[in-house]
């Protein structure tokens, strides 16, 4: 048996499929390419006024002035035919995408065999994705037709004589001078063709009556052209007006995703990453990819990825077209540990990472990427991979010495005044005083294969006022690459001075502002001059 | 799980409020012999107070270890679902966060350091301890707190670290006490553990204050890092409480707690 799944009015269903206001009104659907067509489909409610395919416009608006004209969009027609073809894979594979709006379904290896159950359930499934069908079933494919264009909205063909008997012989498309010479014989049915010798009637009228008459008995057999529906989930709309606002966006957006999750869930897919475009009115586009973090087809959490993106949003130009595409993926499968604690909402988390990228910027967001260097302070962020984490994954060791840094980004410049190569007093917004003690230098260098070549020179200097911070001396030029242990009023908060009162005390219960005064007393500032702290160590 | 018994026409007793802290009321047992209808408006009075009172009804969200034993010893780690302010010199604020970087990966969760002051250096961490940390750079406290906000509201992350330390205390004390207990409020809806550190007393809304303190030489660039985080001295103070560790008095007595004015004023 065959089915063929019929989608009447397939341009204009194509056009409506996200304007439900205007499926009971009267619309036509018209070629912009081609105006001398004239209208190609109408609505029902048009051809009540009499509006017919193939009327100008103005003979269109003259019979029903509320009519309304629509464009066609081809983006939609492929949308509306991809689904179609995705529709019919899922009850067959064999499946012939034979033209646009209708397919051709070989149903000999289904297990089912309940036909009008299963035609039913194809309407079904259609109707879900805003598409209106008429399906037929039948022992051959031209018969199936036959009874798709029939169907209200199922017809099964059990017995082809009795069905084919009563057909008005136009439904074969035959040629027209054919067809005129058969009513002038008075021959209207597909049963009265059929009564006549197929032999004589060939040698009257020709071949072309041969294959009619073939045709109307029922007998032809072709193989079908199988075609495998291309994983591609496009939704597209064309504004008729320039967008200037999101919300119509977001309003189609989550119709589009309605649609794309049906059509995944229908081949066992979810998405694994988004494209939204949107066509701007100076003919640019707009463009962007979204990945998915867990694959889903979860509409909720698709449309917050996009809501997210959108938000923040601004274009120099109006919008007058959309476009969502979505790439397939296979759904994960991982089964965690009971005490593992992975991430629990991959894809809230991905958003998260959005919107504090939209707050901070991109680059200051992430994971921490040691850089393939050796220069110090080479830290690069990178979008976590924290999906990656297996349960086996080392534990961090402990084999860090000494104390933590605090970087300064960037490094504070500071003058440094040596006494026989030794560090003696430093000047800096971060860091001043005299130097009690010194560890260094620890010398780096690379790049030098390279253009950008580098060298440095590192201390840890101890200062009078028990501040602990990293020196570095690249060429003539020092900095204070920051601080181990810094007193309240020095390092991070140059600008603060602790006047007693709370918190004055302290942690440890001594006072900081003594500290800084003491800090700002023994400011070397007057003996630093002439440039001479400068130099190698 | 203990019942307390409520007699409607002297009113809730005064152990309701503990109950409810405790997570309780699901347990409440009625005075036996209440005529239906007084049951029914203690029905109705307890679904009120879960609805106005949300977090009183909710458990306590757990610990988190964070292998610093003066901590570790008294609340048995940081409080999950609650904020807690770590103050301290910066110094002992990078420790402790490298230290809560190897806990984070003893525990294997995941965390956040929100950096306000752009100063975190992963030298010496372990790359499966950073593997396991998102960091947000931020330029000012404000905008750490905006992005604090959005990783509580996220909720995937255990541990959320606000480091505040290397800011200018001035930028700090620009923080709304509102926004501090917004934070309070978010973290209690979540399993996360939210810790700001601050270079001095100054989170309102924390439920857990922690005082961190260490007096350091170069020496200490030659030894363990794990043994210079053992000897920070840490001092806990709960939310009203006194302390818990530490010298008893000292100088935290009652300065631990400083009001918005006090700790604008100084």
């Amino acid at each position: 048996m065959f089915a063929v799944v019929l989608l009447p009015n397939f341009r204009l269903q194509a056009a409506l499929r996200f304007r439900e206001e205007l499926r009971e009104k009267p619309v036509a659907i018209s070629d912009e390419d081609e105006a001398k067509t004239g209208l190609l489909e109408v609505s029902a409610a048009a051809e009540s006024m009499g509006v017919r395919p193939g009327f100008s416009s103005p003979q269109a608006l003259a019979r029903c002035p509320g009519l309304t004209l629509l464009a066609r969009s081809r983006p939609q027609e492929q949308s509306a035919q991809a689904a179609l073809l995705e529709i019919a894979t899922a009850f067959s594979p064999a499946v012939e995408a034979t033209a646009g709006g209708y397919c051709t379904v070989s149903l000999q290896a289904s297990r089912e065999k309940d036909w009008p159950a299963l035609a039913g359930r194809m309407v079904e499934a259609l109707g879900a994705l805003r598409l209106s069908a008429q399906v037929g079933i039948g022992p051959n494919a031209d018969l199936a037709f036959l009874a798709a264009r029939q169907a209200r909205p199922t017809l099964v063909v059990q017995t082809p004589g009795a069905f084919l008997a009563n057909l008005a012989i136009h439904e074969l498309d035959p040629p027209p001078e054919l067809l005129a010479v058969l009513r002038d014989w008075g021959i209207h049915h597909l049963g009265q063709l059929t009564s006549l010798p197929r032999g004589e009637l060939m040698d009257r009228l020709g071949p072309e009556a041969a294959r009619l008459w073939e045709r109307a008995a029922g007998r032809t057999e072709r193989p079908l052209r199988l075609a495998r529906p291309a994983e591609e989930f496009v939704e597209a709309y064309d504004f008729e007006h320039e967008i200037d606002t999101v919300e119509p966006v977001l309003f189609l957006l989550r119709r589009f995703l309605d649609q794309l999750a049906l059509r995944l869930e229908n081949v066992g897919r979810v998405a694994g990453r988004m494209t939204l475009t949107l066509a701007l009115a100076n003919g640019g586009a707009h463009e962007r990819s979204f990945t998915v973090p867990s694959p889903t087809a979860a509409v909720d959490v698709l449309f917050r990825i996009l809501h997210t993106h959108l938000e923040g949003l601004r274009l120099e130009h109006c919008a007058t077209g959309l476009q969502l595409r979505i790439e397939p993926a296979q759904a994960e499968r991982q089964q965690f540990q009971l005490f593992e604690s992975p991430l629990r909402d991959p894809n809230r988390f991905g958003e998260t990472l959005g919107r504090l990228a939209a707050l901070v910027g991109q680059e200051n967001v992430g994971a921490v990427e040691a850089l393939d260097t050796h220069q110090p302070g080479g830290l690069r962020l990178q979008p976590p991979r924290f999906h990656e984490i297996t349960r086996d994954a080392p534990l961090a060791d402990d084999l860090a010495v000494g104390l933590p840094l605090r970087r300064y980004r960037p490094p504070a410049p500071a003058q440094v005044h040596l006494v026989q190569h030794r560090l003696v007093s430093i000047v800096s917004e971060k860091a001043r005083g005299t130097i009690r003690e010194a560890l260094g230098p620890f010398r780096a260098s690379g790049g030098w294969w390279e253009s950008d070549r580098w060298a440095t020179e590192e201390w840890d200097i101890a200062l009078e006022n028990g501040g602990l911070y990293r020196l570095a001396r690249a060429g003539h030029e020092w900095r204070v690459e920051g601080s181990y242990h810094a007193p309240a009023a020095a390092g991070g908060q140059p600008c603060v001075r602790f006047a007693g009162g709370f918190g004055s005390e302290g942690l440890d219960g001594s006072d900081r502002s003594d500290r800084s005064d003491r800090s700002d007393k023994s400011d070397p500032s007057d003996k630093i001059a002439g440039g001479s702290f400068a130099g190698p160590p | 799980m203990s019942a307390v018994a409520i007699d409607p026409w002297r009113g809730l007793p005064e152990a309701l409020p503990e109950a409810l802290s405790e997570g309780l009321p699901m347990g409440l047992e009625l005075a036996p012999g209440l005529p239906e209808a007084t049951r029914e408006r203690l029905s109705g009075l307890r679904r009120l107070l879960a609805e106005k009172y949300p977090a009183a009804e909710r458990k306590p969200g757990g610990i988190l270890p964070t292998g610093l034993a003066p901590v570790d010893a008294v609340e048995g780690g940081l409080r999950r679902a609650a904020l807690t302010e770590i103050s301290g010199g910066a110094g002992t604020g990078a420790l402790f966060i490298h230290a809560m970087l190897r806990a984070v990966s003893r525990e294997k969760c995941l965390a956040a350091l929100v950096d306000a002051g752009r100063s975190f250096e992963p030298e010496g961490c372990a790359p499966s301890a950073l593997t396991r940390l998102l960091v947000v750079f931020c330029e000012d406290p404000a905008q750490a707190v905006k992005a604090a906000d959005l990783l509580l509201r996220d909720g995937n992350l255990s541990l959320v670290l606000l480091d505040l330390q290397a800011a200018p205390l001035r930028e700090i004390q620009r923080i709304h006490a509102s926004a501090w207990h917004r934070l309070q409020r978010l973290v209690e809806q979540t399993a996360s553990a939210l810790v700001a550190l601050t270079p001095r007393p100054m989170v309102e809304g924390a439920r857990v204050r922690i005082a961190l303190h260490a007096q350091w030489t170069l020496a200490a660039q030659r030894r363990w890092r794990q043994d210079l985080t053992a000897e920070m001295s840490a001092r806990v103070f709960p939310r009203h409480g006194a302390a818990l560790s530490g010298a008893p008095g000292g100088a935290f007595g009652d300065a631990a707690w400083p009001t918005r004015k006090e700790s604008v004023s100084a």
